[in-house]
């Protein structure tokens, strides 16, 4: 027996210590062209599936990598997140009173189906997103339009408040100023579509879509694999990109990072921390590295309305009791410690805030006498937690911090559906582990949504904190009223700064993209809003990306087999 | 042996009520399926639209008489994406996938699990018998993940002899792409086989039949393969059907480490996006092949033993 176990450990041995030395940095470099070419087919992955391709309705960030190739809107961001005209030909015109927003089309767009866009078009998609029995997540963002509500209840057939002026020119009008109306402009629930498609496909559109981008759908095997193919009738038709995208849903992480290692994948994402470190020490791999913002905000949400967080100084004192440095460490650095409620590249984030929630611990230990707790609180503070493994270290870590000041903390992990509907419920969770994405680039995003009184509703309260401050409400409502950019990053500034103070939720980090490419996909940017973003990428390499496929002959490194020659 | 085979075969279908059963009620004690998938931005009307297009706004008795009813049809619902598809269509796609791995899994397993044992029984005590009964351990110990993982890295990655993960895009890709998750599949079975079968060989080569058969001059070889092997595989073949479970289960994670779009990366799927029917879909088709391994593993016991047989 002794023998044999030796013998497996031998077989370990091998296995394990005896390997050849795999390729540090990329195996295949590019031609070196200076200037763009088409041409070539851009392999790129995702560990989750593409649940639809109906800008209407797939809002998951799958999905809009997908809808991104596939449609246009007027209006998009640049890679520093400034708005820009797409299918528009301008920015809009926005009448003094700050209600009505008239756009001018760009003339000679095309669907890909053949059919020209007009004005038409981007009135019946809006009325089609907004439509109930479409059951667009998107809808909140236009609850201002004139008319909206009468068309919801069947009282009208259109929205009033969508007027098509001549064949290229629509208008829209709000019943109060609003300037994130132009936020909500550029997101995709806006992208125009064509009637006929979903007249086609009445229950199944979302598999066959047809838009105004910069690619079809040629190819979807559901769970696997979807294939673009280049729109040769988008209106940027000339600007050379690769003939097609082969995305591949659902790849694990380990093998996606080692397909990515091989050559088979073109770009990589969303890594295990040990392939994470791997990649922030290669210094072959560094030059085709980028690094950018999540446009997140995580941190525990504490219930204002419950005992203890109904006291400022108990929530004071979590906030200052938080080591966010540790938490960065314990993620190998996937994160970016922040103590206000903005990410830093969202105008509002203040720079002044540093020391507001920062990690002390003698301020949280005299925040805590301050609140009647000079010993710590007896009563233990239950967390909740929804399912996953990185939930559960950051529970761990904020058990391990407030521990230290004399909170004892208990974990609540619950599945996710059960996590949103009792979070969001009044007077049901203290404290819940809490993250946020950006919709767009603005403060309003966050405040807004997050910490405005009008969210903190008795249930489906978006305002989990259940946090209400007078202060905080009216700078919020003027800021969404200012058409001075300036002006409005003050307010918002102000407003984050009142929050922090008020810390709802302890603020605690960003989260921070890593990527990598390989070194002949070119043009690739992390974009601040669009995850993933592969519309402008072109390939220097299309012809030895043919070869690749000859070089993945299976038999290829028998050699290095022979006798343990390779090992 | 009719009797057997009818019996086993009724004795099925409480089983796979009961399965469907409980895993229809876990799933709705999980939450609510709109929240899961509209997630946090949803409104409270939006909510409601979805519930009542999805039918989940309906009494839980209601929805699962319905489920049920429709399972005796043959209907197994439509899926939650936005697709629409229907739980079926979904289920014929993927079930060829993982059945072409497990078909592999067990041919691999059967071939090399018997052969590694018959060559440590024939040579044991030796160096031979040592190093195969240590792969054996090694193939027994270590989790699928694991060997996944470390087949995927070294013999993929490094010495490049696979695809590195995937599905591949022909038949002949396919078959290519499928060999390392078919082969990490098996590699249990492998040890498993090649335990038993070496255990039995020893036995078999020490009868007086064996004995008998060499004194008659027989070739080593002959006596080996035409009388040894042929009885000591006997017991052997009712593992097959055994296996069955452990191909099933170990293909959530094979599927899922190589990227096979099959059943088992189905069913990670379907979990983590709350896709209720495509996940009770997959239930049901799992705990069928478990069922069905078990009765060829009954029938093959009552068929190579007759007291199984008449006792039933």
């Amino acid at each position: 027996m002794r023998s044999i176990l030796r013998a497996s450990a031998l077989c370990w041995a091998v296995l394990l210590l005896g390997c050849k030395e795999p390729p540090r940095g990329p195996r295949y470099r590019g031609d070196g062209n200076a200037h763009a070419r088409a041409g070539g087919t851009l392999v790129v992955h995702h560990e989750a599936d593409v649940r639809g391709l109906d800008p209407a309705t797939s809002y998951d960030e799958v999905s809009q990598i997908a809808i991104k190739l596939l449609f246009d809107g007027l209006l998009d961001y640049d890679y520093e997140l400034n708005l820009i005209p797409r299918i528009a030909s301008a920015l809009p015109t926005i009448s003094e009173d700050g209600k009505t927003f008239t756009f001018h089309l760009k003339r000679g767009v095309r669907f890909s189906n053949g059919r020209e866009l007009v004005a038409e078009d981007v009135r019946w998609s809006m009325e089609h997103m907004l439509a109930p029995s479409t059951s667009s997540p998107g809808v909140g963002f236009f609850s201002l339009l004139v008319g909206l509500s009468e068309f919801a209840e069947g009282h009208s057939p259109h929205v009033s408040g969508i007027r098509v002026l001549d064949r290229y020119t629509i208008e829209f009008e709000l019943t109060a100023a609003d300037q994130t109306f132009l936020n909500a402009m550029a997101m995709p629930f806006t992208y125009p579509v064509p009637r006929e498609n979903y007249a086609a496909h009445p229950t199944d559109v979302a598999r066959n879509p047809v838009g105004a981008g910069a690619y079809t759908l040629e190819e979807w095997e559901p769970g696997v694999r979807l294939i673009f193919k280049r729109n040769p009738r988008y209106f940027e038709a000339s600007t050379p990109r690769a003939d097609r995208v082969l995305y591949e849903v659902n790849l694990q992480r380990e093998s996606a990072f080692l397909r990515f290692r091989n050559g088979d994948l073109d770009h990589a994402h969303r890594f295990t921390p040990a392939d994470r470190l791997f990649l922030r020490r290669s210094t072959q791999w560094a030059p085709y590295r980028v690094e950018g913002s999540g446009g997140d905000i995580w941190g525990l949400a504490m219930n204002c309305e419950m005992a203890p967080f109904n006291n400022v100084h108990v929530r004071r004192a979590v906030a200052f009791a938080m080591d966010r440095e540790r938490w960065s460490r314990a993620r190998n650095y996937a994160l970016r410690p922040i103590g206000q409620a903005l990410p830093p590249e969202i105008p509002g984030y203040s720079t002044t805030l540093s020391s507001v929630q920062s990690f002390n611990r003698a301020r949280a230990r005299e925040e805590l006498a301050l609140a009647g707790y000079p010993n710590g609180i007896e009563a233990p503070v239950t967390m909740w937690i929804s399912e996953g493994a990185t939930g559960t270290l950051y529970a761990e870590l904020a058990q391990a911090d407030l521990r230290a000041i004399g909170i004892k903390l208990e974990i609540k992990q619950v599945s996710f559906s059960i996590y949103l509907q009792q979070t969001a419920r009044a007077h049901t969770a203290q404290m819940s582990l809490a993250g946020w994405n950006q919709d767009f680039p603005s403060a309003a995003t966050f405040l807004d949504i997050l910490f405005h009184s009008r969210n903190a509703r008795p249930a489906d309260a978006e305002n989990r904190a259940f946090y209400r401050n007078a202060s905080v409400d009216a700078l919020l409502d003027r800021a969404r009223t200012e058409r001075d950019s300036v002006l409005r990053r003050n307010l918002y500034e102000q407003a984050n700064e009142i929050v922090t103070r008020d810390a709802p939720w302890a603020f605690l980090f960003t989260s921070i993209r890593i990527e990598a490419y390989q070194p002949y996909v070119r043009n690739y940017r992390i974009h601040g809003l669009w995850s993933e973003f592969y519309r402008d990428v072109w390939l220097d390499l299309p012809r030895q990306r043919v070869a690749m496929r000859a070089a993945q002959n299976p038999w290829r490194n028998l050699a290095a087999l022979m006798p343990f020659g390779g090992l | 042996m009719l009797t057997v085979i009818g019996r086993r075969s009724l004795w099925a279908i409480p089983v796979l009520f009961v399965i469907q059963t409980s895993v229809f009620l876990l799933l709705n004690a999980l939450g609510d399926p709109a929240v899961a998938q509209l997630g946090p931005r949803a409104s409270a009307a939006q909510l409601q639209n979805w519930r009542h297009q999805h039918g989940t706004d309906r009494p839980l008795g209601t929805r699962y008489l319905e489920y049920m009813g429709g399972l005796v049809h043959g209907d197994m619902g439509v899926s939650h994406q936005e697709s629409r598809r229907s739980v079926t269509d979904v289920l014929e796609t993927r079930l060829p996938r993982t059945a072409l791995l497990g078909a592999m899994a067990i041919v691999i397993e059967v071939v090399l699990g018997l052969l590694l044992g018959v060559i440590a029984a024939v040579r044991r005590n030796t160096l031979v018998d040592t190093g195969v009964m240590g792969v054996a351990i090694l193939g027994i110990s270590a989790p699928t993940f694991v060997t996944g993982l470390l087949f995927l890295n070294i013999l993929a990655f490094r010495f490049g002899w696979f695809p590195v993960g995937g599905y591949g895009v022909d038949a002949m890709d396919h078959l290519r792409h499928a060999l390392l998750p078919a082969f990490t599949l098996a590699i249990t079975g492998i040890a498993t086989y090649a335990r038993v079968m070496r255990a039995e060989m020893l036995e078999t080569l020490r009868s007086d039949y064996i004995r008998t058969a060499r004194a008659k001059g027989l070739s080593e070889f002959r006596t080996v393969v035409v009388h040894a092997v042929r009885n000591a595989l006997l017991p052997v073949v009712t593992l097959v059907g055994l296996s069955l479970p452990i191909i099933v289960s170990g293909a959530i994670i094979s599927e899922a480490i190589y990227a096979w779009p099959g059943l088992g990366r189905l069913a990670v799927e379907s979990i983590t996006s709350r896709d209720d029917p495509v996940v009770m879909g997959v239930v049901l088709l799992s705990s069928l092949g478990v069922v069905i391994g078990n009765l060829f593993a009954d029938i093959g016991v009552a068929a190579l033993d007759p007291r199984v047989r008449t006792d039933g």
